[in-house]
């Protein structure tokens, strides 16, 4: 899976602690979810393009194989 | 009437909660430590000994970091620490029944000899405490 977070975050000038805390995680969540080694729950994925004003089929990747 | 906590008060709760769960553990094995040591029992003092110093330094960094996270505005627990904990609980809980299973055979057989029943649940309680402790930081660090 890969995902659009650190694009997306760097686009609105957000920090991970900026987003970590808008969305309420911790900072290492924002950390794996951009290494794309975290599934996110189906609330943290929505709140996190609802942050980033996008949808969460534009935010998460996944490669088919 | 429904009461609403929020998060920050519930992680209060959780930190005050761990710190007096803590506390018990540390006079447990503390008392344990003196009372074995009274008895001449100088592997049961230690034993006692090493849960309450390793208790206590869980406790002093549980109470440092949950501060420190708190103030900063970060959750103490989140679903990727949830998930962790989870998977790394169950894990441990299996592996368990293997290592008590080798531990009641290796007993029967005479090559692990105990002084006491209490001294084979110590010897377990702690490998599950070390399993627990080690399939925490291999998932903390690996995708889920």
């Amino acid at each position: 899976m890969k995902t659009r977070i650190k694009e997306l975050r760097a686009r609105y000038d957000f920090t991970q602690e900026d987003l970590a805390k808008k969305v309420g995680v911790r900072r290492e969540t924002i950390v794996f979810l951009e290494k794309g080694k975290y599934n996110p729950s189906l609330r943290l994925a929505h709140d996190i393009a609802r942050i980033l004003k996008t949808r969460i089929d534009e935010l998460f990747i996944f490669e088919d194989n | 009437m429904k009461i609403k906590i929020n998060a920050e008060s519930v992680d209060k709760i959780r930190i005050v909660a761990i710190i007096i769960v803590s506390l018990f553990v540390i006079v447990t094995g503390t008392l344990w430590s003196l009372n074995s040591f009274a008895k001449g029992d100088i592997a049961g003092a230690v034993t006692g000994g090493l849960i309450a110093i390793t208790i206590l330094v869980f406790a002093i960094f549980v109470y440092m970091r949950g501060n420190k996270d708190l103030r900063e505005g970060y959750p103490l627990k989140d679903e990727r620490s949830g998930r962790v904990l989870e998977k790394a609980s169950s894990k441990a809980f299996y592996v368990s029944l293997y290592l008590l299973l080798a531990v009641g055979f290796l007993s029967s057989e005479g090559i692990i000899k105990f002084r006491d029943v209490s001294q084979a649940i110590s010897l377990s309680m702690g490998g599950m405490a070390i399993l627990f402790a080690v399939f925490w930081a291999y998932y903390h660090r690996k995708e889920i």
